[in-house]
């Protein structure tokens, strides 16, 4: 490679570009609304000539398509690098408000959710993965989410298990997590009760992770993004009609909140944010696969456990439960605080 | 024609990389293969830059310095002696895409060996080290970008901890500097008082029920371990306690450097004027001073009055021997 080579960047690249790009990566994720306030800001810099003036351009006056220029921009110059941004909608919260999230195109959760996580947490996370989208995830109840108790218990790693590698094709991010990796499943001596409740509540803080009212812990929008191909491919089948990941029949996304057909064993889902659409296209509320009749009241998601009748019951026991199980656990902490 | 065969041969023996260039028909001859080598060696050295900025994104992320060994070792393999070309590809393209560069870390300064190192290093008469071999990302973009609305606190375990933790240790880090770049560790544990940091501070991640705040040494332990503060104790030969000192660590001296400290102390005054900005200058040892003022007046209106002076520059450096006087002084 010679000396003069310069690096490729789009078309009218500029500091502006870049100060984007560092801000998307800070925050990891960004919605429309919040990226009208961040390139307000960057147009009042570009304007501003080192004085201390107050931010000046309206963040109402920044448009989708002046976001969409931004976003197609830093996309086009963080691709060949292996990075991209990808959108989707949040299929629970905020109306189906649309999510960008700039991300690692070679992903799993050792690389990404990983990164800054000790070894004992990345095989947690997996841990906790599987326990989505295995063991609360069969064709009676497609929960796809764990309740604090169930997120606890796979604190420490059963016997046995799934095989699959969590480090699978990481190699080419020279990441941080490499000694730990290979070696944790040997060694792996699991994580206190409250190793789990801080590493989730951080996984939450970071937008990994969504934590709803009734206290269940999903995949947020910038998770299901971030570790498509990974999840289909670690959880997928392709050579069986049922999968444990299925997609919307509308919008083609991962549903893991949203409703599914009455026959139990279709594989059509539909999410709540697509289904007013979706149904307005048909002439009849039937499923397009098994034409069952399409009621809305089976549940992907929480709801498949919330819905159901003895949950408030069951409820009350999980919360006792675990907050024994920190009582004790917090007796353990006292002695040995590492970090 | 069998000249031709040979050729082909050889190359599928080669690496992957030349593979994918179909050979043209009419290369009958040495010379196209020479083209496809340069092609195949830039394609080559345009994935090891690649990965090499992917790797140097990836350490930030976690704080952890970019080591010329951890290059070699996870980004260049076997093409160990292309590090030259490779790293300054990588600038290039951090700084072209991202705004970013890296920047080598200052190397351990020689008076926080304790006397013993010293001693040792002293007897080896080894070649001193002049580089670190060790980087930092910072950002190279132009001052106006850097208000907290654009440069948000990484969302990193929180961004609310992120947010604290920048606080506290730009805090200390600023309090060490202007207090001559040592700071006795009762004077340290002082300040933190002040701050209502002495046994605790907020963890990385306040939201978290179970732990919103850490124990302070925790944290201190943390700054040490990302490079912010550096922690000597030397031990008295003469049968005192062991004096423990803090002083900023490398990645300390980069990300919070003099302008950072300068902007930090406006913020912390409550904006700027004549006299801060003199003793700014006096402290930070700044360049612009005013032509014309004398340094004796300066040190005369030196002392601020809540008694975090900016010290000066006579008691810069080795100024063990006055940290009795300041223990009383306050």
């Amino acid at each position: 490679m010679d000396d003069n080579w310069e690096p490729p960047v789009p078309a009218g690249y500029s500091d502006a570009n870049r100060a984007f790009i560092q801000a998307f990566m800070a925050r990891g994720t960004l919605t429309f609304r919040e990226a009208q306030k961040l390139l307000a800001a960057i147009q009042s810099a570009v304007s501003d000539d080192g004085s201390d003036d107050t931010d000046n351009t309206d963040p109402q006056s920044i448009t989708m398509a002046d976001f969409e220029n931004f976003i197609r921009t830093a996309r086009e110059a963080v691709e060949p690098l292996d990075f991209d941004i990808r959108n989707t909608r949040d299929q629970v919260r905020g109306g189906g408000e649309r999510v960008w999230a700039f991300i690692n195109a070679h992903s799993d959760p050792a690389t990404q959710l990983g990164t800054s996580r000790t070894a004992e947490e990345v095989a947690y996370i997996k841990r906790l993965l599987d326990a989505m989208f295995e063991k609360h995830n069969t064709a009676r109840l497609e929960v796809m989410a764990v309740d604090e108790g169930q997120a606890l218990r796979e604190s420490r790693p059963a016997g046995g298990g799934r095989a699959s590698n969590v480090n699978g094709n990481n190699n080419d991010d020279g990441g941080q997590e490499e000694e730990g990796g290979g070696s944790a499943a040997a060694t792996s001596r699991g994580l206190k009760h409250s190793e789990v409740l801080s590493l989730l509540s951080s996984l939450v803080a970071e937008g990994w992770l969504d934590k709803s009212r009734d206290g269940f812990y999903s995949l947020a929008p910038r998770s299901l993004m971030e570790l498509w191909s990974w999840l289909v491919a670690t959880y997928n089948d392709a050579d069986t009609e049922w999968q444990q990941i299925k997609f919307c029949e509308a919008c083609k996304e991962i549903v893991t909140y949203g409703q599914r057909c009455n026959e139990p064993n279709c594989t059509i889902r539909l999410h709540d944010i697509c289904e007013e659409g979706f149904w307005r296209t048909r002439g009849e509320k039937k499923c397009p696969k098994c034409s069952t009749p399409w009621e809305g009241n089976h549940f992907v998601g929480e709801r498949a456990v919330t819905s159901r009748s003895g949950f408030q019951r069951g409820r009350g026991r999980r919360a006792r439960r675990s907050t024994a199980a920190d009582a004790a656990d917090a007796a353990e902490d006292v002695e040995d605080e590492e970090e | 024609m069998p000249a031709r065969r040979r050729h082909a041969v050889q190359d599928d023996e080669e690496e992957d990389v030349q593979r994918q260039y179909p050979q043209s028909p009419d290369d009958v001859d040495g010379d196209g293969d020479e083209r496809m080598e340069v092609v195949g060696q830039r394609d080559e050295t345009s994935q090891l830059i690649k990965n090499l900025v992917r790797y140097a994104l990836a350490c930030e992320y976690s704080r952890t310095p970019i080591r010329r060994d951890g290059i070699r070792e996870k980004v260049l393999g076997s093409n160990g002696r292309d590090f030259k070309k490779v790293f300054a590809g990588a600038q290039k393209q951090l700084q072209a895409t991202f705004g970013m560069q890296m920047v080598e870390l200052p190397t351990k300064d020689r008076n926080l060996l304790t006397a013993d190192q010293k001693r040792k290093a002293a007897k080896s008469q080894s070649q001193k080290e002049t580089v670190s071999n060790a980087y930092v990302l910072v950002s190279t973009l132009p001052e106006a970008y850097t208000k907290p609305a654009i440069k948000a606190p990484s969302k990193v375990q929180s961004a609310d901890g992120e947010a604290s933790y920048i606080a506290l240790y730009t805090m200390i880090i600023t309090i060490i500097t202007l207090s001559g770049g040592e700071l006795s560790d009762p004077r340290l544990r002082r300040h933190l008082g002040r701050l209502n940091a002495a046994e605790n501070m907020p963890g990385m991640n306040p939201n978290d029920e179970t732990s919103p705040s850490e124990k302070t040494e925790l944290v201190l332990q943390r700054m040490i371990r990302h490079g912010y503060l550096v922690r000597v104790t030397e031990s008295k030969t003469t049968g005192d306690e062991d004096a423990t000192t803090w002083h900023v660590g490398p990645r300390g001296k980069v990300e919070v450097d003099k302008d950072a400290i300068a902007t930090f102390v406006r913020a912390v005054y409550g904006g700027s004027n004549d006299e801060l900005e003199k003793k700014l200058q006096m402290s930070l040892k700044i360049k612009e001073r005013k032509p014309g003022v004398p340094e004796t007046v300066d040190e005369a209106a030196e002392e601020a009055p809540d008694g975090d002076p900016g010290p000066s520059d006579r008691r810069r450096g080795r100024r063990r021997q006055t940290e009795a006087e300041d223990e009383d002084d306050e």
